[in-house]
Order: C-alpha cells, then structure tokens, then sequence
C-alpha cells in the first residue's frame, strides 16, 4: 500500500481511518508481503555475501519463517514414515517438531549461559532459518532416496550440513566471548547434525 | 537516595559512592531471592570453563584410579558437560541403533527412532535425577560437597559410555556385554574413588548406603542400555 499521496492525519479519527486500511488490503497481498519478508531474510541468512551491515538485519526476527521450515521438515519425514521407521507418522512428526523447537531453544540458553548477550528469540530466528538446507535434502532424500545406495545419499547430506552449519556457526561463535567459542558453537554442530541424521534415515 | 543529606563532608560523598558502586556491582554478581534458581543469572558462574578444561576433565573419566577429577572441578563445577555429553550420548545411541539396523539386502529398510524420547528420559533422569537425591542424602549424612559438584561429577561419568556406544555397533553379543561390564566398573570406580575422600570423614554404615545408591543406579543405567537400546542383532 502506498501511503505517500495521502495526506497527513490531522487527528486522532483521521489516523484511525490510516490504520483500517490494512485491514482492507487483500489476503493475498498480506500474505505475499509476508513471504516475501521471509524470502529476503532466508537469503541474508544462507548466502553470505548478502550480508553487507554485519548482521544487523538479524535484529528484525520473525518466528514465521522457522516455523514454516519446521513445519515443511516434519512433514516430508513424516510422509514416508509408514514404509520406512517403526513409529508411526504423528510420532516422527512429533519428534522433529519438538526436536526443532527445544532444541533451538537449548542452543540459545547455552550461547546465554556462556555469557553471551544476545536476544533470545533473535538467535532462535536464526537457527529456525538455517534448518532450510536441511529441509532441502530431506526432499531430494523423500523423492529419490529409495533408488540410491545409502553412500550415495550421503552425499547432499553432508553438503546441506555443512551449509547449515556454516550460516549459523558465524553468528553464534560471535556471541561468546573467545575462549568458551567451541563450547557454543558444538552445540549448533550437534544439533544440526541430529536433523540431518532424521532426513537421512527417515 | 541523597534526599536531604547536603551537609556531607567529601570523604563521606566519596565513601558513599564507593559502598553504592559496591552494592550495584553485587548486585549484577549473584542473584538472590527465593525464585533465583529460575533465572539464567543464576547458572552462569557454571559455565565459566573452555574447551580445554572440558576436554581434561572428560579425560580424568577414563582413569578412575587417579582421584584427581574431584580436585579439578572443585573450585569450578561446570554444567555445560553434563547437559552436552548427554545429548551427544543421545544422538550417538539412535545413530549406532539405525546403522546396526542396515541391510544391504532388505528392499524397505524400516529404522528405530523411538530410542530418541527413551534415551533423553533415561539419560538425563539418571544424569540429573541421581545427583539431586545423592546430594540430598548427603547432606543429610554430613558430608560437604556441594550440589553442582555432585552434578558435575555424575555428568561427566557419563562420558564412559561415549566410546562404549560406539562399539556397541558391532553385532557380537559376547562383546557387547563385556565392553557394558566394563564400562559399569569404570563409571563405577570412578564415582566411587572420587567420593572416597569425603566419605571417609562418614561412619561405616553411612558410606556403604551412598555407595549402594551410586552403584545401584549405575548398574540400572547400564542393564537398561543394553537391554533396550542394543539387544536387537541381525542375524
């Protein structure tokens, strides 16, 4: 919505109407403009040359991105789940979601403990992000994974690892001071890891 | 707060600011109040440790024989081994349990993940659960070692069964009980030479019921992994 060839609210009641206007405007474009948000900062976080401020563009997180990709994770290794694990689908499903979320959560804490002051939900923003390349190979595993050797499936595994891990290490090993930088970062190793696992086996 | 006190000479302006300095900084330091065990304030002095002491202190593990370890974390508990090498031992346990499970020859494998919500309710009951009745009984039978000591020690012990899950991977049932009575008299030692120091200031009988709660644990901990997470063998 362009509010530029409006005039300026001169009172209380002229603003009220300003604010309506939101409500007015489609679904579809408030849906959009949400996606788009989260189109842009997916590429902040994954693609490292985007980042030009330092990170600053962190600071704006929304919880809606991370839980879409959590959402679209437990759903692909939950569709499988019948043919291919012992649990049923709401169990696998059950298990990545609160995998994603406690895990994310745990994560955060400790980078805290360690000493780092960082924003709670901004950190659990960006790791809720960096679950997208994960997502990725949990897709190409879903649709190609019963043809391949498991060697072979390994392959996008450890590249989408590495690029999660990547993306986020940078922002948390920022976080704490120097010499507790391992202790902080292993934990988002460990947890990265453990989904990548799930979308291998699963 | 200077409402009122204008007639103050300079040293006690000076003194005054000092004390108040004092009291902030205090106040940023430990936290008190009947809720502060529930602020992250209040965990933070344990986690002052870096990689390399939490490396030696998990070294001191596998050489139960030398009590060096309670003398190690004495000054420092820290808690970011405990929580971490227990959910290592988590990913690790349901990692070893799928590749065991690999059968080149079976069209639709189907994998075991369930181990994921057993292996945390087990593991970090036995990891945290434990210290907090042991301390308790052991304040109540005198003995001075301190609650987050109790935690850290227990934590770390559990780094014995790291290299033991690993191992458990191969299919030899003879094996995989020898390397689980090991790792149980390892993890056992260790709990209990550490202990020794402070238990001997303890009479007989009290000694031998902290030792019975530490080995029973363990040994519950121990039959529990090899019964649930590693008794299914291919054939």
């Amino acid at each position: 919505m362009d509010y530029t060839n409006q005039k300026q609210p001169q009172n209380y009641s002229q603003m009220e109407d300003l604010k309506t206007l939101d409500l007015e405007e489609s679904v579809s474009e408030t849906i959009m403009r949400d996606l788009r948000m989260i189109a842009y900062k997916l590429k902040y976080v994954l693609i490292p040359k985007e980042q030009e401020d330092n990170g600053k563009e962190l600071r704006n997180w929304d919880l809606w991105g991370p839980l879409i990709f959590c959402l679209a994770l437990a759903m692909t290794l939950s569709f499988k789940a019948d043919s291919t694990t012992s649990s049923s689908k709401s169990d696998v499903f059950a298990i990545i979601f609160v995998l994603i979320w406690v895990g994310a959560f745990v994560v955060t804490l400790n980078a805290q403990l360690l000493g780092g002051k960082v924003s709670f939900f901004q950190s659990v923003c960006l790791l809720g992000y960096c679950v997208f390349p994960i997502n990725i190979e949990a897709i190409i595993i879903a649709f190609v994974g019963s043809y391949l050797p498991f060697v072979v499936k390994l392959i996008p595994v450890i590249i989408c690892f590495a690029w999660s891990a990547y993306s986020s290490v940078g922002f948390m090993a920022s976080l704490v001071p120097p010499h507790k930088k391992k202790l902080a970062v292993y934990p988002v190793f460990l947890f990265y890891l453990f989904l990548s696992w799930f979308s291998l086996i699963v | 707060m200077d409402f009122g006190i204008q007639n103050q000479t300079d040293e006690q302006q000076q003194a005054n600011k000092e004390s108040s300095n004092q009291n902030v900084n205090e106040g940023n330091k430990k936290q008190t109040g009947f809720c502060a065990f529930l602020t992250v304030e209040f965990y933070t002095p344990y986690f002052n440790v870096t990689e390399t002491d939490v490396i030696q202190r998990i070294q001191g593990t596998f050489l139960p024989l030398k009590p060096d370890f309670l003398n190690l974390i004495r000054g420092n508990p820290d808690l970011w081994g405990p929580i971490w090498i227990n959910a290592t031992l988590i990913f690790m346990i349901t990692a070893i349990a799928n590749l065991r499970q690999i059968d080149e020859e079976k069209e639709n494998q189907s994998f075991v993940i369930s181990y994921v919500p057993q292996a945390t309710a087990l593991l970090y009951i036995i990891a945290f659960g434990t210290p907090l009745v042991l301390a308790a009984v052991m304040k109540f039978l005198g003995v001075d070692l301190s609650f987050f000591q109790t935690i850290c020690l227990y934590g770390y012990s559990m780094s014995t069964l790291l290299p033991i899950t690993i191992l458990c991977y191969f299919q030899n049932e003879l094996f995989l009980w020898l390397i689980i009575v090991y790792g149980f008299a390892n993890s056992s030692l260790f709990l209990i030479i550490n202990l020794k120091e402070e238990l001997d200031k303890l009479q007989i009988q009290k000694k031998y019921i902290i030792i019975g709660i530490v080995v029973t644990m363990q040994l519950s901990l121990y039959l529990f992994y090899k019964l649930v997470f590693f008794s299914y063998v291919t054939e």
